[in-house]
């Protein structure tokens, strides 16, 4: 279970987070929706270990990870997709997929685990010795999930999924997604393309200029007016 | 205006001493250091305030060196074979500088440190004789000229930072140093200010290298090339302060006269003291003697 | 004739070129820091095989399972008391304090050097030492012969280990994206350290292979950072076999020289190749990165 209270995330002397406080219980498939320059993936990179909070803290199966290095996070058992994929271009994606099992825990599963994602995603299968760089936008999303996984991760951190990806393939990735939740992983996607992840989600939280500014399941959400308005209006419909 | 008022206590201190003293020890022991400020400040000058890095600063002093001797031992008046040897020092310098400055800050200071060599194995090769000054000469040597000559240079070498900084031109310098995206968004041109800050720096190399011709009875013409030059001025620079005014005097004051008391020991002990002080002050003390001095002057001002 | 054995000559020593620049590639690549101090390194690796051979006779081919992992530890030194806080600044901030570091390393271990053990030439002369293979007219010397094909097989072991082995990988991906490599649970300090560490052994293993079929001295160490830094600018960074070709060419090239303009412009030619590439193409003739 992922706990955050009054977390304030500062980059120098701009506030970028102010008291976010938020909960994913086990097995929960939250997301977290708000305009550009929210502080969405900046709430992401400070899970991940990237960024460090001013205040406020963070934690995981009660232990307090709020100032703890991306290693030890990968440790723990939480892994980002980050936001534009950031695969190593320059090597295959086996080895992508290999990286993302650095970890101790992760070397032992390995070959299992290469396998599951494999069966998940038979074009990676396929594609094993290409570059990462030469593949498409859909599949270089796939990889990054794929080398996350790897990582054998309990809960998993989304940044952006959907972008610049095509209708459906974004379906595609939403899908899988579905299906690790149903299995029993806990995710947490944050998402500028509201339509497309609240009808799936459970639970989604409202940033807004770093603050959390609302919280509710995902269908309710789609159809309040707020959201509407700001989110699904014509002018700010996604890529859908 | 208090640094000003130091300096000029400092210069008139040191033009009355030949007048007091007959000791030539002392005398060369004030050519040397007069010569270490102007190399320090050299280098400080392009290094410092335009935070380029030239690891082959020896090939400019040895250019001057060279291009003075040779006229000079030649029998051209050495006022006029002085500027020929800056002169040349710094057509090198660009000749090297508009293709670099181009690249990246890496590729200038491996670009220098090769044309620093190439000159050093050339010239070694060309001119590998010792080069002494004429018997006529010789008999007339006098140390006098030598020490208000290098005294001046290091005078002007601490004028022309002193007076550069506050200018538009300096200012154009430091802002290509801090941020050169942002200099360039802001409409001063990179690479011309680069370029200026190189001419000065590789001149006033030059002109070191030609007052060390002037001074020295002998020496192998390819000494003047070594990277020991360049080692000097960078230790010089960072050790007393780099990127200040009166840094670089300060580090060529205490370097050349800690040389000399530890050069009575051990032979290349100094090398090394010096060499790891300016690592750690790199590390952890970039401003060096003048930052560590105002830091002692705030603890101090703090307990009073 | 003459110039087919100067071509000989410098295709072996090119070997060893190429050696000397793998592991400055290594380590600008990985940490992008330019050690300058470079063949400083492999001259202390020289110094370690020839005192060990002079001292206890031990070959000295041996000597190098002594003296790498010697030099390795020597590396992971030098990353903590030094350049470990020089990567914690951005890049060109890094790459201008790896300079004067590198630079001031140089200073102290070459006087370093000379304290200990003078100026003079030293080299080891073996039993075998003047062993000759003859093809032909021409006369290639076993002992550089051996010392190039050890030397690439040094690089076929590390391009096998950072190709499949588990630190290798992190290294390779520290060196493209360090941010996106933390994110995977790799530890950042630990891959610099090791990929530092790496560098300086081979540098060393370089040295040890100078030392036996050439001389050393102190001030080879200015001399080979010269000749890896050319290396690396003719042959770009990124690989291994890159470095390896582009050492070959630089000895090739140098080979040349001395056939048509003679000995003492050998170094020369070297170095003005360099200038000519950097300001021609400064990512190198095989280099992707700059």
């Amino acid at each position: 279970m992922l706990e955050i209270k009054n977390l304030q995330v500062a980059y120098g002397p701009l506030l970028a987070l102010h008291r976010v406080d938020l909960i994913i219980r086990p097995g929960e498939m939250v997301a977290i929706v708000g305009p550009n320059g929210a502080g969405k993936s900046t709430l992401l990179k400070t899970i991940s270990g990237v960024l460090a909070p001013r205040a406020g803290v963070i934690r995981w199966d009660d232990e307090t990870i709020s100032a703890a290095s991306p290693q030890r996070i990968v440790e723990h058992g939480i892994a980002l997709v980050p936001e534009g994929r950031r695969l190593f271009a320059a090597m295959t994606v086996r080895d992508n997929l290999e990286l993302g099992a650095f970890t101790q825990r992760a070397q032992k599963e390995k070959r299992a685990q290469l396998d599951r994602v494999y069966a998940l995603f038979p074009r990676l299968f396929e594609r094993q010795g290409q570059l990462a760089g030469s593949l498409s936008g859909g599949e270089q999303q796939m990889l990054a999930l794929g080398r996350a996984l790897m990582a054998l991760p309990r809960l998993l951190l989304l940044d952006e999924p959907s972008l610049g990806l095509a209708p459906k393939v974004v379906e595609s990735i939403l899908a899988i997604l579905a299906e690790l939740h149903r299995d029993g992983m806990s995710l947490l996607i944050v998402e500028q393309n509201v339509h497309a992840v609240l009808a799936l989600v459970e639970r989604a939280y409202i940033l807004e200029s770093g603050k959390i500014v609302g919280e509710g399941d995902g269908k309710t959400l789609l159809a309040d007016d707020h959201i509407q308005a700001a989110y699904l209006g014509p002018l700010a419909r996604g890529a859908v | 205006m208090k640094l000003l008022g130091a300096g000029i206590v400092l210069a008139a201190a040191f033009a009355a001493l030949p007048l007091i003293t007959m000791r030539s020890d002392l005398l060369n022991l004030g050519v040397q250091i007069f010569l270490a400020v102007v190399l320090a400040q050299s280098w400080n000058l392009l290094g410092g305030y335009a935070g380029q890095i030239n690891l082959g600063h020896a090939a400019f002093f040895g250019l001057g060196a060279l291009v003075t001797r040779t006229l000079w031992v030649g029998g051209t008046p050495l006022i006029l074979a002085l500027f020929p040897g800056a002169l040349v020092a710094m057509l090198f310098g660009l000749l090297i500088g508009v293709p670099a400055f181009r690249l990246r800050g890496a590729y200038f200071a491996i670009g220098t440190l090769g044309l620093a060599e190439i000159l050093r194995i050339t010239i070694g090769n060309l001119l590998p004789q010792i080069s002494t000054i004429p018997a006529a000469e010789l008999t007339s040597y006098n140390i006098w000229p030598r020490y208000y000559l290098t005294l001046t240079m290091a005078m002007v070498s601490v004028g022309v930072v002193a007076w550069l900084v506050p200018s538009r031109l300096g200012l154009g310098i430091r802002a290509v140093r801090e941020d050169e995206a942002a200099a360039e968004a802001t409409g001063v041109s990179a690479l011309r200010h680069k370029l200026l800050a190189l001419a000065l720096s590789t001149a006033l190399a030059g002109l070191a290298g030609g007052a060390f011709a002037y001074y020295h009875v002998s020496y192998y013409p390819q000494h003047t090339f070594s990277p020991v030059w360049t080692f000097d001025a960078v230790l010089m620079s960072y050790i007393g302060g780099v990127g200040t005014v009166h840094g670089p005097v300060l580090g060529a004051i205490f370097y050349v006269i800690l040389r000399e008391v530890l050069a009575v020991k051990l032979v290349e002990f100094h090398l090394i003291i010096f060499g790891i002080l300016f690592m750690l002050v790199v590390l952890f003390l970039p401003g060096g003697l003048v930052e560590a001095w105002s830091r002692v002057r705030q603890l101090v001002s703090r307990r009073t | 004739m003459i110039l087919a054995q100067q071509l000989i000559l410098g295709l072996l020593v090119g070997g060893l070129y190429g050696l000397a620049a793998a592991g400055l590639s290594l380590t600008f690549g990985v940490l992008r820091v330019l050690n300058v101090s470079h063949g400083e390194l492999l001259m202390l690796g020289g110094y370690g095989t020839f005192w060990l051979f002079t001292l206890w006779q031990i070959d000295p081919f041996v000597s190098l399972l002594a003296v790498a992992p010697a030099m390795f530890v020597l590396g992971m030194v030098l990353y903590w008391a030094l350049f470990q806080f020089v990567v914690k600044a951005h890049e060109e901030t890094r790459i201008k304090n790896s300079l004067l570091i590198g630079f001031g390393l140089t200073l102290v271990l070459h006087a370093l050097a000379i304290r200990l053990w003078t100026a003079d030439e030293r080299a080891v002369t073996t039993a075998y030492a003047g062993a000759v293979l003859r093809l032909g007219g021409l006369a290639v010397p076993w002992l550089r012969l051996s010392s190039l094909v050890f030397a690439f097989a040094i690089l076929t072991a590390l391009h096998l280990f950072l190709a499949k082995a588990r630190w290798g990988r992190a290294i390779r991906a520290t060196a493209e994206d360090w941010e996106a490599a933390a994110l995977m649970g790799i530890p950042v300090g630990k891959t610099y350290l090791l990929a530092f560490a790496l560098g300086t052994a081979l540098a060393g293993i370089a040295g040890g292979l100078v030392s036996i079929s050439y001389s050393i001295s102190p001030s080879i160490g200015m001399e080979w950072t010269l000749k890896a830094l050319i290396v690396i600018v003719l042959a770009g960074l990124g690989s291994l076999f890159g470095s390896f070709a582009g050492g070959i060419i630089l000895g090739l090239a140098e080979a040349m020289s001395v056939v048509f303009l003679g000995g003492p412009y050998r170094e020369v030619v070297g170095l003005i190749l360099f200038l000519i590439v950097l300001v021609v193409r400064p990512q190198g003739l095989f280099g992707a990165r700059g």
